[in-house]
């Protein structure tokens, strides 16, 4: 499962000091690593839910401290803050998400007579293979539907805040935003000398 | 330790851009100097079988030796007699000097563009090495006689195999700039679109191997000139280096047009390269036509504008790589993505080759002698 670092020794932290972060980065990374919110919108039973959900999204054994996500959403729903737009036969974002988590926790409990939370990994990933494919039988997907709920909030949501932290950009060999300092080898295969490096 | 350490540039590269850049800015102080006009120790020669103008001036160059004691000398013009030692020697170090602030900027430029494109060919060494050594010979040129206080006037064209090997340095720089125009317009042909406008501003520049080559003529030139010789390639030398610094300032404005082009002109100092220099080449071009002087007075201005053109765009460079994002402190992005400081001096180089051809058409043709 664990596979050899593709940018070995790559830690965009380095760039702390250097032209390529500048203060407004320094603020806003510090803040993304230092500033994990508590739960403030999510029941409890809802956070132990969503957090078993993204530990089979984005499974990170090889971590003693995961990269936080359910705490990101959580405080997403607790500023109501979504992306500007909704689908049109979709819930309004924060009724889509206290639905949906409740319509894939009855989901396992129908499959496997347990909460998702209580299932093991290979029962947790069957439940949402399930609901990814729209094969689902509760009646709580009532005006959600199942594959959006799981594409469109759970996988792009976890993903794209798994990707905002800077331990997942030493893993894909991401700089941060090319602002103060972009690039000048703009060619294929080029590399700045302020880039990953990519092992062979 | 990581790729993204604040030293991040390679410490070869960064030492090789400011070792390039002070002698770039040293040759251009050096080009800058006035020529030392000490007093000539000419050794006791015999006259060399020159064409008659080269005579006189030999003549006056022996003259010139007892002209502080012996002020009188009938035989020369009283108006040409107390500077001819210069004649050949002050074109001959402006021409080695010219050649010295090419290189310096072929080097500079092309130790940056090629540190960019990662010397992913190996061929992209060879203008560093072979500006490098232009730049070393150039400047020895330069400097050997005027603190020798002898003019190398007195020995006949190059044929010894000393001679034959002074030439190798610039030779081989005229080879290494036609063979990098080779691999340049490749490199443009090679991309999707061809020779498109877009593969003109953004692949490998055509006019940067070119001013290689120049640099290179216009070191082979400097010796003869210097030995005396009256002509070059067949024609009179002031009127072939007039035509061959016209032909340089033409190139290097067109240069300059394709890039301020792609910048839009977005200062209006941008649209100075591209209009004073080509005045300059034509009025240049006029002088390397046989017959009437034409507006030396005028050619001159414009050719001493050039000169000062170079460390003003330098200037403007520098304030363009300032007011990129992250200014000066990102450097290390700004030097190589922003306005190439290296590129304006090669006006100053070219217009230093021009007034040194001017100089040179006037002493042959005997006109009357013009501060230069």
């Amino acid at each position: 499962m664990t596979q050899p670092p593709r940018f070995p020794g790559y830690d965009v932290l380095a760039k702390w000091d250097s032209p390529s972060f500048d203060d407004v980065t320094r603020d806003v990374l510090a803040h993304r690593l230092d500033a994990v919110p508590p739960r403030r919108w999510l029941t409890p039973d809802e956070w132990d839910l969503l957090d078993a959900i993204n530990a089979r999204l984005l499974p990170q054994p090889e971590r003693d401290r995961p990269v936080p996500i359910t705490p990101w959403i959580d405080a997403m729903l607790h500023d109501d803050r979504g992306e500007g737009y909704r689908h049109p036969d979709m819930p309004p974002l924060r009724d889509a998400w206290r639905q949906g988590l409740a319509a894939v926790d009855d989901e396992a409990r129908r499959l496997h007579d347990r909460p998702f939370a209580g299932l093991d990994a290979d029962a947790q990933d069957a439940v949402l293979q399930a609901i990814a494919e729209g094969r689902t039988a509760s009646p709580r997907w009532q005006g959600l539907d199942a594959r959006r709920f799981f594409i469109h909030h759970l996988l792009k949501t976890a993903a794209g805040l798994y990707y905002a932290h800077p331990l997942a950009w030493n893993e894909i060999g991401f700089g941060g935003p090319a602002n103060p300092r972009g690039y000048v080898r703009l060619g294929f295969d080029g590399r700045d000398p302020w880039e990953a490096k990519e092992a062979p | 330790m990581s790729a993204a350490a604040p030293a991040d540039a390679r410490p070869l590269a960064r030492g090789l851009g400011a070792a390039t850049l002070g002698l770039a800015l040293g040759a251009l102080l050096l080009a800058r100097r006035p020529a030392t006009r000490g007093p000539a120790p000419v050794p006791p020669s015999l006259p060399l079988p020159h064409r008659p103008a080269r005579a006189e001036t030999n003549a006056n160059a022996n003259a010139n030796a007892n002209a502080n004691a012996d002020a009188d000398d009938g035989m020369a013009a009283p108006r040409t007699a107390p500077s001819e030692p210069a004649d050949a020697a002050l074109p001959a170090r402006r021409l080695y000097q010219a050649a010295a602030l090419l290189a310096a900027s072929v080097l500079s430029d092309s130790a940056l563009e090629h540190y960019r494109g990662d010397f992913e060919n190996p061929g992209m060494f060879a203008p560093l090495a072979s500006a490098a050594v232009v730049l070393a010979c150039a400047l020895r040129g330069a400097w050997t006689p005027a603190r020798r206080g002898r003019a190398p006037t007195h020995r006949p064209a190059p044929r010894t195999s000393a001679g034959i090997l002074s030439g190798v340095p610039y030779a081989t720089a005229c080879a290494v700039g036609v063979a990098g125009l080779g691999f340049h317009a490749y490199n443009v042909l090679r991309r999707p679109g061809g020779l498109s406008w877009a593969n003109l501003f953004y692949a490998a520049p055509l006019g940067a191997p070119a001013a290689l080559a120049l640099a290179g003529v216009i070191g082979l030139a400097a010796r003869p000139v210097a030995a005396g010789a009256p002509t070059l390639a067949g024609l009179p030398s002031g009127r072939a280096l007039c035509g061959l610094a016209a032909f340089g300032l033409a190139g290097t404005s067109a240069e300059a047009a394709l890039l301020h082009f792609r910048g839009a002109f977005q200062h209006p100092a941008m649209w100075v390269p591209v209009s004073v220099p080509p005045v300059t080449a034509v009025m240049l071009a006029g002088a390397a036509l046989p017959g009437a002087p034409g507006r030396r007075r005028l050619t001159n201005a414009l050719l001493r504008a050039c000169t000062w053109l170079g460390v003003l765009g330098m200037g403007f460079h520098a304030r363009g790589i300032a007011r990129q994002m992250g200014g000066w402190r990102n450097w290390s992005q700004n030097v190589l993505a922003g306005p190439p400081l290296p590129a304006p001096p090669s006006f100053s180089a070219l217009a230093l080759a021009g007034r040194a051809a001017l100089a040179l058409r006037a002493a042959q043709e005997g006109w009357p002698r013009e501060a230069t």
